[in-house]
């Protein structure tokens, strides 16, 4: 169980977050929504140690972490699929994958196998390359790649900060189905995404962030079902039934027809 | 024929000990994304070490050697922690290039103090008798030496390519906030690749000082050939380096044995300048691709610190009239000359600030066009006997020319690349100060310059010149204090925070880039002239590359940017030695320091520090803009 409490961080003389209270339980997604620079990626960060926060507090089953270093978190079980895949592009995939498992320097060799096989399993595209720099892959087989190395930590909560961004549309519900997929494994999934309507449709519950505020929590059904955040996210009319944004809708929907977006 | 392999057997060896210093080179910038130019201060401080353990202490050589390497590697990480670490956590690239360059004259310093100037030679590990191959004989230390190398070149290559270590300090270079997540800890690997290149250097210096004796400042000439062999072989690429290593080390042999042992470096200087014109990545260009177009980097950038409007006024009248009343003080001559100095040396740095300060171009030749001016102007009013003005004059163009010249190499070139290629233009004005032995007397420098005239009245007394001095400044100050509030300094700082923003705006980059390094050449050529007619001498080493590195320290203690902090900067480091004859020994090692130290602790420098107090003085309760202006540029 990941639970933040009353978490507040910011750089310089900003403070980006402000009382942030959320928790992910083993198994369950979780949805982080909200636009460019509501604080989705600030929280990631905090949460992974790489900004300490300015005060409250971040337990991982009961223990503290916050204020721990990037190393700290992910010995303690806490890994993030940073935004923008930041796969070491230079290095093959293999030594990608095995760099996600730097800090189980104790691994035999045989145990690396078996974990990389076991990372790997929900993106077997993966395997038979591994000897290929990873700078070969496309932007949707990095995107998996980040997530594989991400699972080689042997995560207890996995965080995926933005795993759609620059995918084409067909790639993007490719990813979120094995980000949906990844539920079986008993990992606590937090899943920061500005595309709300997919995130919550695979996501259990989901938290809104606001100007570095949480302005909405509940179940992901709930909240696509709250006319606010439909009308704030998801891009639809301002009330349903109104004749003039039924049009829209249907003009929405069409638009939506011809650009190829689901 | 057997000639001709000789020369080759002392190329590669030569050239192995080359390649040594650009594997520490290349392994530090794969990691940290920074070139390390103390790189070759190892060399010496380990040969330095060896020195004392195995002949004064007269212990074991085995034993003196593996301590020799730790005792280094030690200090390695004493000094990597303490400076270069933070430094690459919290500056841009480039000020961390150039507070390397703090540290190699640091180390320099360090070994002046320890060692004294004397050139040491240490015994060869196994006897003087050579080992005769057919007509060829091989020193035994060839031996060693090339086998070392060998060795320490298959350690890294086995640390880095095969173990979860060398995965950890490729990921650092590739990705370092990826590395981060992934647990690595990227302070410590840093430090490990400092670490490990200083243990490089060290055993390469012992293992080469039986056969080229070493000196306090060797360091510099190792890292200039290392890293000019780095240039060759390409930035991060290990088998560049040594390939590099190796082709420097024999064309050098051959160029000294066939051409002539004062031209050695000029070719090889040619050959590295040809290099970045034609292929700047190297001949094996590897690693990750850096941005390399933004002085600021993604750092938060340094603030640029101004006196406005009343209070510079006030700051500027004040600090003429102390100036103008000096001479009148009854002051021993040697202060008064070196006042004299110092304000000569401002003017140069009044340049660099121009061009590092306003336009974030790092330039690590400054010296060079000192030299260009300084000889030009001597030699037209010695040989030629022009007037003095006229020689002043010609000796500025000439050194524009030559910055347009060595625009050419650079309009291409950024970030690091500009800045090596700077070094290397300083580095070949030395090496043809030194070698042109008809025009410039070579070593021993050129004698007999008139004091400096205009018409028939001659500055030929310290006061007339530290008037002359203190006037052109004042003049150049007001000037370029003009010119930075215009469009065009506008311009400058634009380039400075992001080139692609800059150019986007309209702004001619290459143009401003051209128009600063030309500003900035005229002003060093006029300093080194005045130099020269100071002193009625001048030789090589008054202007050569270390000299660019203490103006350097000059302008980053005083305060980038700020114009008049270049001339606090320029008199704590000439004054202070000369006030205080003790300290004269340690000065190398002072102004290392002080650069480092400046950087890392007061990045706003002196000047700067001092216009921050003055504004808090005057405008409490008043918003910050009101007195100085502080800029930050970048996030």
């Amino acid at each position: 169980m990941l639970e933040v409490r009353k978490l507040s961080a910011g750089y310089g003389n900003d403070i980006v977050l402000r009382d942030v209270d959320l928790t992910v339980a083993p198994g369950e997604i979780v949805a982080l929504i909200g636009a460019n620079g509501a604080g989705k990626s600030t929280l990631v960060k905090c949460l992974s140690g790489l900004l300490p926060p300015r005060g409250g507090t971040i337990t991982l089953d009961g223990e503290r972490i916050d204020g721990l270093s990037a190393r700290a978190c992910v010995l303690r079980g806490v890994c993030l699929v940073p935004e923008g895949r930041q796969t070491f592009g230079g290095l093959t995939i293999d030594a990608n994958l095995r760099l996600g498992a730097y800090v189980h320097s104790q691994l035999d060799e045989a145990s690396v196998q078996n974990l990389i096989d076991e990372s790997c399993r929900p993106f077997p595209a993966l395997l038979p390359r591994r000897d290929e720099p990873c700078a070969n892959l496309s932007g949707g087989q990095q995107q998996m790649l980040a997530v594989a190395r991400g699972l080689m930590s042997k995560p207890k909560a996995l965080m995926l900060d933005e795993p759609s961004l620059g995918l084409a549309p067909a790639l993007v519900s490719e990813i979120f189905r094995l980000i949906a997929d990844l539920r079986g494994r008993g990992l606590a999934i937090l899943l920061s995404e500005q595309n709300a309507r997919q995130s919550l449709a695979i996501s259990d519950r989901a938290y809104v962030i606001e100007n570095g505020r949480i302005v909405a929590c509940g179940t992901s059904k709930d909240i696509l079902a709250s006319s606010d955040v439909a009308e704030k996210y998801l891009g639809v009319g301002h009330k349903i039934g109104d004749p003039k944004s039924a049009k829209q809708t249907i003009m929405t929907a069409r638009l939506r027809k011809i650009m190829g977006v689901p | 024929m057997s000639s001709f392999i000789q020369i080759l057997i002392g190329g590669l060896l030569q050239g192995g000990v080359f390649a040594a210093v650009a594997l520490g080179f290349s392994l530090v910038y794969r990691v940290t994304g920074v070139i390390n130019l103390s790189q070759g201060a190892f060399c010496v401080l380990g040969a330095m070490a060896m020195y004392y353990f195995e002949v004064a202490f007269h212990w074991p050589t085995a034993l003196a050697a593996v301590l020799s390497v730790l005792s280094v590697a030690a200090f390695g990480v004493a000094v990597g922690a303490a400076t270069f670490v933070p430094a690459v956590a919290r500056l841009p690239v480039s000020s961390t290039l150039v507070l390397t360059a703090g540290l190699l004259t640091f180390f320099e310093g360090v070994a002046l103090i320890v060692w004294g100037n004397q050139p040491y030679a240490l015994p060869p590990f196994s006897g003087q008798a050579p080992v005769a191959v057919g007509p060829l004989r091989i020193p035994t230390q060839g031996l060693w030496l090339a086998g070392g190398i060998a060795a320490m070149i298959a350690a890294l290559w086995l640390l880095v390519n095969r173990t979860a270590l060398g995965r950890a300090l490729q990921a650092c270079a590739d990705n370092a906030m990826a590395a981060r997540l992934m647990g690595i800890d990227t302070r410590r690997m840093m430090l490990l690749s400092f670490t490990l290149a200083a243990a490089i250097g060290a055993t390469s210096g012992l293992l080469v000082a039986p056969i080229t004796s070493l000196q306090f400042d060797s360091g510099g000439f190792f890292t200039t050939s290392g890293f000019i062999a780095v240039a060759i072989g390409g930035m991060g690429s290990f088998a560049g380096s040594i390939v590099g290593g190796l082709v420097l080390g024999i064309a050098e042999q051959f160029a000294a044995y066939y051409v002539s042992s004062l031209f050695a470096n000029t070719l090889a200087l040619l050959l590295l300048m040809f290099m970045l014109l034609w292929r700047p990545q190297g001949l094996f260009a590897s690693g990750p691709v850096r941005r390399l177009d933004v002085r600021a980097d993604s750092l938060v950038h340094r603030a640029l610190v101004r006196l406005s409007g009343r209070r510079a006024l006030a700051v500027g009248v004040t600090l003429l009239i102390v100036l103008v009343a000096i001479p009148q003080l009854p002051l021993p001559n040697d202060v008064l000359s070196s006042l004299t100095i110092s304000l000569i040396l401002f003017i140069a740095v009044l340049g660099l600030d121009v061009l590092m300060g306003w336009t974030g171009q790092v330039s690590l030749g400054q010296a060079g066009f000192m030299a260009v001016g300084g000889y030009a102007a001597a030699i037209l009013s010695t040989t030629y006997e022009w007037p003095p003005l006229a020689g002043v004059l010609a000796a500025m163009a000439i050194s524009v020319v030559c910055a347009l010249a060595l625009s050419m190499v650079t309009g291409r070139l950024r970030g690091h690349y500009l800045a090596l290629a700077t070094l290397t233009f300083g580095l070949l004005i030395d090496s043809l100060t030194v070698g042109l032995v008809d025009l410039t007397g070579g070593p021993s420098g050129l004698v007999g310059i008139p004091s400096f005239a205009v018409g028939a009245f001659e500055f030929d007394t310290t006061e007339r010149m530290f008037y002359l001095a203190l006037g052109l400044s004042a003049v150049l100050v007001l000037l370029l204090e003009g010119g930075m509030r215009s469009q065009f300094g506008r311009a400058l700082q634009a380039v400075r925070s992001d080139q692609l923003a800059a150019a986007a705006l309209g702004v001619n980059v290459g143009w401003i880039k051209v128009s600063a390094l030309c500003i900035s050449a005229a002003l060093a050529s006029l300093a080194g002239s005045l130099y020269a007619f100071n002193f009625h001498f001048l030789s090589p080493e008054m202007v050569a590359t270390p000299r660019s590195f203490e103006m350097i320290a000059m302008l980053v203690l005083g305060g980038e940017g700020t114009l008049l902090g270049g001339l606090f900067g320029a008199l704590v480091l000439t004054l202070l030695p000369t006030l205080v004859q003790s300290l004269a020994l340690y000065k190398t090692a002072t102004t290392g320091a002080l650069l480092v130290a400046t950087f890392l602790f007061m990045p706003e420098g002196l000047f700067g520090r001092f216009a921050i107090w003055l504004s808090r003085l005057g405008g409490a309760g008043r918003t910050r803009s009101s007195g100085a202006a502080i800029e930050t540029t970048a996030q």
